[in-house]
């Protein structure tokens, strides 16, 4: 709980910060954008707290954001499939990569960072080969199925302002990953086996089905990432489409409180990490003029609230040794 | 033989393997065999300075079109290389750097090492690129193409002039805001001397200033003069949700914003996707460049002001031509201003059909 | 009266909210082995870290040979002859013998590590400790034995004049205890000043010239050569009476529980093994470090699945390939490596003591609160757990509590039958006795227990029956009556242990 607490305090400040210097950042459109780009990130990085949690990593998140973002137009535009078909198949694409990781991981006990850097590599190139690196989009059609992404609930009582639907899926992918990972008997497994893999064999947790479920939600929510930012921005290009969103997926869960040694994580925080990340970039396209300094802002930013996020927690400790 | 070109056969062999991967578009049925053909000569001769051997595997002259990246724009051009390989018989090809700089450097690196009759080349950073360029002109016949690299020994430079370009372009906005008002710029880049010429067009055309291409503004801060306000240049270094995200919040900062002009060829149609979220589509009016289907769609119904294209279709083609008189030593073919013109042109809502019908003729034999 | 080798006065160490030692002092004399005893948190850890100069105390001094001294540092304790044999070997496996041994004093020639000399000098180490292995060889390729004595070496090459031994045995057989013993009472000859730790009061009383208790932080007493003898330190140590360590009442055993014939395990393929344990039989497993007792248990339990041979659980023939099918037919493990495999030590109380019986209790896939809450609570009150909540992260309870977390998640499963492995290691000794009374409790509910210890008074005490193992096969298979010292080392060893 205290961990959220540094970060929401962080991502507070940011916000008073540009609210006070740019008077568009409170504006209905502004606080719109937002929540949807949030949304997006958010989820994916999601996906890879899950597999944070076990200890793993995923590198492979953009290639699949990549993979399903061009797959599905191509399959729609290009193939003529429909709707139905061209997403089913998005979800069984993810899902098998997830799959596929999970098992090289826990049968051919391979390292995590090795099989997903491959991944990384191997699903961009295969986007770039089905699509022979042309920009792939869905021009002016499927105007309902891009509403997945673009489309706005109006709120009762609150005018001027509406939700973006990416929200909601965020809201129920989170709610279903926080109910999975608190409350249910496999998230504690995940989590167990997350702090120490062999105590929680030795418990009889079945430690590989676990984290072949955690490459697998992994890889199926950068798949519902990647369709949903394809629908947003309408146009993908194989060759930079989700580049480095691992990254930033990462940055999010590890913001949000996620070891890297794994078996700790929240859901809320991982959304807030996500969050911070979008209001930092809003920040300085809004109050700056230059963008070229944007990673060094975001990186001092997040660094900053890392190491203060440190202290405190020695500062605690130490209160708490005292007592 | 000069030292840089002592390339173990091994070497050559593993960049050999990382190039065919690098094959793009309609080559990519091709690659696998030429890679085989790659491999056979990769066995039987050694690298050599100065003329290049790969012609031998065919008999035909071999000349390589590099791109500065990846982009529907390069797809037109390469229709234009294939076509004009066809009409004058030398194999080509056309290569799109992935990674930026470091990436075009390798191609033309191990284009060199694999032996080629000609290349053309879109320079991403023409000064700094000056000695690659050099070293390659050393051993083939290099031309520039689309952004020029004017301190090298480039035989010639095709395309158009970005600044003159750039200036059509202001004209546009122009006439889109007869009375003056806020404007915003878009565009994937800085870096590259294409799009730093083309942004000065643009503003100085604005700002009624007499053609001066050494003119220069910086990108950060506001510039103003004859009625328009720029509020500044939002980079997005291909990244399209970074794009979307910065027209989105240029929208937000500005609720008020009068024009958005676009200089990239996927810069209109994020600026249309967000101008369409935030119901402000007409209002807020859109200069754009190249010919993205979205842009032209969007002059279509009226949401786009116009357009200005390049003839990539002709940079490709010409490209071509000229090495294969090169290579065939025909140094005539080059005028003495070194420069080739392929003009850019203005397209709005009266001429749009006829240039895209004629567009779709082109790329057609690409998809 | 000579002046002492060493002395430290009453040293106080306060870490925040702990008073560690509260004015302890200590004295040690050349050619003397002086140990050290006391329950876990007694304040030993804390007070051999001051004298090997890991930290520094609140107050107090250090004198050796009567001078006073300060210890900043490791190396400057290193620099006066003092050296510890730590708990957990400081050893470097990737590295050879030699290497370990000149570790951070390399010597060197042209500026580089010159390894010839290093392998001629380390030989003169080796042979002082009775160490016949290569200076080559890899300190992996070594056994636990082989390593404490390695350090030991290590210790001599740095002129040591005063070693400390923080539990040196924990991990050894009791014929590389032994030659361990052979090499410290050399040492004593020399006039090395000894510091001995251990739990295991049997080998104090073999070894000890003088015992120093610890209780609490405090010295509680001393007892001289003449007065070492069991009862007298246990009650130091304790504070009170324990009476009889060992109570062990044998049940009357029930039907067969465990059948196990012709198994084969991956370690000893070639050797099978057969037995049987009863209901409210509690079987003791003996032999040396390298045996195949624990690879045996592995076996039982699903760990490393058996190569051959059957196993039936209440006449039934089952075949555990994972832990989890293991503990579906009844069986359960309290492993060797409590800190890696028994508990996990980031996680609370709670979610240790519930992890096993999750799937059990909670057949919705669904966490029910109440269910963990009210499983909880009898646990901690059944096995007397001491934490301050059940939220209370593993990791700060001491090591008898956590042993009793590990029991405790397996107890709500309610197993036919339960293996422990060294369940009393690192274990101070009022906890052991609460172990060994749950084991008792246990055996008389039906459970049929198979536990393998080192420590040959546990086996003794506690077993109805034991198996000897030697090289992966059974040695022999003993009585509670056939049972003493030292028909069981015999058997272990597979020699006349009187010919030793």
């Amino acid at each position: 709980m205290r961990k959220i607490l540094g970060i929401s305090a962080l991502l507070l400040v940011v916000c008073v910060v540009t609210a006070l210097l740019s008077g568009s950042f409170l504006s209905a459109y502004n606080i719109e954008n937002l929540i949807r780009r949030t949304a997006l990130f958010g989820i994916i990085s999601i996906g890879v707290s899950f597999v944070i949690v076990t200890g793993g990593i995923d590198l492979s998140v953009g290639s699949v954001v990549c993979l399903v973002g061009c797959g599905v137009p191509w399959l729609l535009t290009t193939h003529g499939w429909s709707v139905p078909s061209a997403l089913a198949m998005a979800v069984v694409v993810s899902v098998a990569v997830g799959l596929f990781h999970g098992l090289l991981i826990t049968r051919l006990g391979l390292p995590p960072f090795v099989v997903t850097l491959c991944g990384l590599l191997l699903y961009r190139g295969v986007a770039r080969g089905f699509t022979r690196d042309q920009t792939v989009g869905f021009g002016s059609d499927f105007k309902s199925l891009r509403s997945l992404a673009t489309g706005e609930i109006s709120l009762p009582f609150i005018s001027g302002f509406s939700l973006p639907v990416p929200w909601l899926f965020l809201v129920v992918v989170a709610g279903v990953a926080a109910v999975f990972l608190n409350r249910t008997v496999y998230g504690r497994h995940l989590l167990a086996l997350g702090c120490n893999e062999q105590a929680a064999r030795f418990s009889g947790i079945n430690t590989g089905r676990m984290t072949v479920l955690a490459y697998v939600i992994s890889s199926f929510l950068a798949g519902l990432g990647g369709l949903l930012f394809v629908l947003d921005v309408n146009s993908a290009q194989p060759v930079d489409f989700g580049n480095f969103y691992e990254l930033y997926a990462i940055a999010a869960a590890v913001l949000g409180g996620c070891s890297l040694r794994g078996g700790e994580g929240t859901i809320t925080g991982v959304i807030v990490g996500a969050a911070l990340m979008q209001v930092l970039r809003n920040m300085i396209t809004l109050v700056t003029t230059h963008n070229n300094v944007e990673f060094a802002i975001i990186g001092a930013v997040i660094l900053a609230g890392v190491i203060a996020d440190e202290l405190v927690r020695r500062l605690g400790a130490r209160r708490q040794k005292t007592v | 033989m000069k030292p840089d070109t002592l390339i173990s056969d091994s070497a050559s062999a593993t960049q050999g393997a990382r190039f065919s991967g690098i094959f793009v578009g309609r080559h990519l049925t091709r690659s696998a065999g030429f890679f085989l053909a790659l491999t056979l000569l990769m066995g039987g001769c050694k690298p050599s300075g100065g003329e290049a051997t790969s012609g031998k595997s065919t008999g035909k002259k071999k000349v390589a079109f590099v791109s500065n990246g990846v982009a529907s724009f390069w797809t037109i051009a390469a229709a234009g290389v294939k076509a004009a390989g066809d009409a004058v018989g030398v194999d080509t090809e056309t290569l799109m750097p992935v990674e930026g700089i470091s990436d075009q450097k390798r191609i033309i690196e191990d284009l060199l090492t694999r032996g080629i009759d000609g290349i053309a080349v879109s320079p991403i950073d023409p000064v700094n690129q000056t000695d690659l360029l050099n070293r390659a002109a050393k051993r083939t016949h290099l031309l520039t193409h689309d952004s020029d690299a004017p301190a090298s020994d480039r035989a010639v430079y095709i395309g158009m002039d970005n600044y003159q370009a750039g200036r059509l372009c202001g004209d546009l906005v122009r006439e889109a805001m007869p009375k003056g008002g806020t404007v915003m710029l878009f565009i994937g880049r800085l870096e590259q001397d294409n799009a730093k010429r083309r942004r000065q067009g643009v503003i100085d055309a604005m700002l009624g200033r007499p053609s001066n291409p050494s003119n220069y503004d910086a990108p950060s801060g506001v510039i103003e003069g004859n009625g328009f306000k720029i509020l500044g240049t939002l980079t997005d270094q291909f990244d399209r949700a970074k794009g979307k995200a910065n027209a989105e919040d240029a929208l937000a900062k500005y609720p008020d914003l009068g024009c958005m002009v676009g200089l990239f060829a996927y810069n209109p149609p994020l600026m249309l996707e967000a101008l369409g979220q935030a119901n402000k589509l007409g209002v807020v009016k859109v200069v754009a460049f190249d010919e993205d289907d979205a842009t032209l769609a969007g002059i279509q119904k009226g949401t786009v002001h116009g357009t200005v294209v390049q003839n990539p279709y002709m940079y490709g083609y010409k490209s071509v031509e000229i090495l294969a008189e090169l290579a065939k030593g025909n140094t005539q073919v080059i005028p003495p201003s070194k420069f080739i013109d392929i003009p850019a042109r203005q397209i709005r809502k009266a001429d749009v059909d006829v240039f895209w019908a004629d567009l779709k003729v082109k790329t057609a034999g690409s998809k | 009266m000579t002046v002492p080798l060493l002395q430290a006065k009453k040293l106080t160490q306060t870490y925040p909210g702990v008073r560690a030692l509260k004015g302890v002092g200590l004295h040690l004399m050349r050619g003397e082995i002086l140990a050290v005893i006391g329950e876990n948190g007694a304040g030993k850890s804390t007070l051999m870290k001051i004298l090997a100069g890991v930290q520094m105390p609140d107050s107090g001094q250090i004198e050796i040979n009567g001078v006073a001294v300060s210890l900043p540092s490791v190396l400057a304790a290193q620099k006066l002859g003092i050296a510890l044999i730590h708990q957990e070997l400081n050893l470097v496996e990737k590295l050879d013998v030699a290497a370990n041994i000149f570790l951070g004093r390399e010597r060197l020639r042209y500026g580089l590590i010159d390894t010839r000399e290093h392998h001629r000098a380390s030989q003169i180490y080796l042979a002082a400790v009775g160490l016949q292995v290569a200076p080559t060889a890899l300190v992996h390729t070594l056994s636990l034995g082989q390593r404490q004595l390695l350090e030991i070496a290590k210790a001599l090459s740095v002129q040591a004049r005063i070693l400390i031994f923080d539990e040196p045995t924990s991990s050894l057989s009791s014929s590389e205890a032994a030659t361990l013993f052979q090499v410290i009472g050399d040492l004593r000859k020399q006039g090395v000043g000894i510091i001995y730790i251990s739990h295991r009061l049997g080998e104090v009383k073999e070894l000890a010239d003088r015992v120093t208790v610890l209780r609490d932080g405090e010295n509680a007493g001393e007892l001289s050569r003449t007065e070492i003898e069991h009862g007298a330190m246990v009650r130091l140590m304790v504070g009170r009476d324990l009476k009889q360590f060992y109570t062990h009442v044998p049940q009357k055993p029930g039907a067969v529980v465990l059948e196990v014939s012709e198994l084969r395990t991956q370690v000893y393929p070639q050797q099978s093994l057969s037995f049987q344990v009863r209901a409210g039989e509690i079987v003791g497993v003996a032999g040396l470090v390298g045996a195949g007792r624990t690879e045996m248990l592995e076996a039982l339990f699903g760990v490393t699945p058996a190569v051959g041979g059957t196993v039936q659980i209440d006449g039934v023939e089952v075949r555990p390939r994972s832990p989890e099918e293991a503990i579906r037919v009844g069986v359960a493990l309290v492993p060797e490596d409590r800190k890696h495999q028994g508990v996990i030590l980031q996680m609370a109380v709670q979610e240790n003591m519930t992890l096993a019986a999750l799937r059990r209790g909670n057949p919705t896939g669904f966490l029910n609160p109440s269910w963990e809450f009210a499983l909880v609570g009898e646990m901690v009150g059944r096995l007397q757990i001491k934490t301050p909540s059940s939220r209370q992260v593993v990791q700060f309870l001491s090591g008898g509590n956590q042993q009793k977390v590990v029991l405790s998640k397996w107890l709500s499963l309610k197993p036919r039958l339960l293996l422990l492995d060294e369940p009393t290691r690192g274990i101070d000794v009022g906890a052991k006795h609460e172990i060994y009374r749950l084991m008792e409790e246990l055996a008389a509910q039906g459970v049929a227990l198979l536990f393998v210890s080192s420590e040959l008074e546990e086996i003794l005490g506690l077993s109805d029956r034991v198996l000897v193992l030697h090289e992966g096969r059974i040695a022999g298979e003993l009585d509670r009556g056939e049972l003493s010292e030292e028909s069981v080392l015999r058997l272990a060893t597979n020699t006349d242990v009187r010919d030793r």
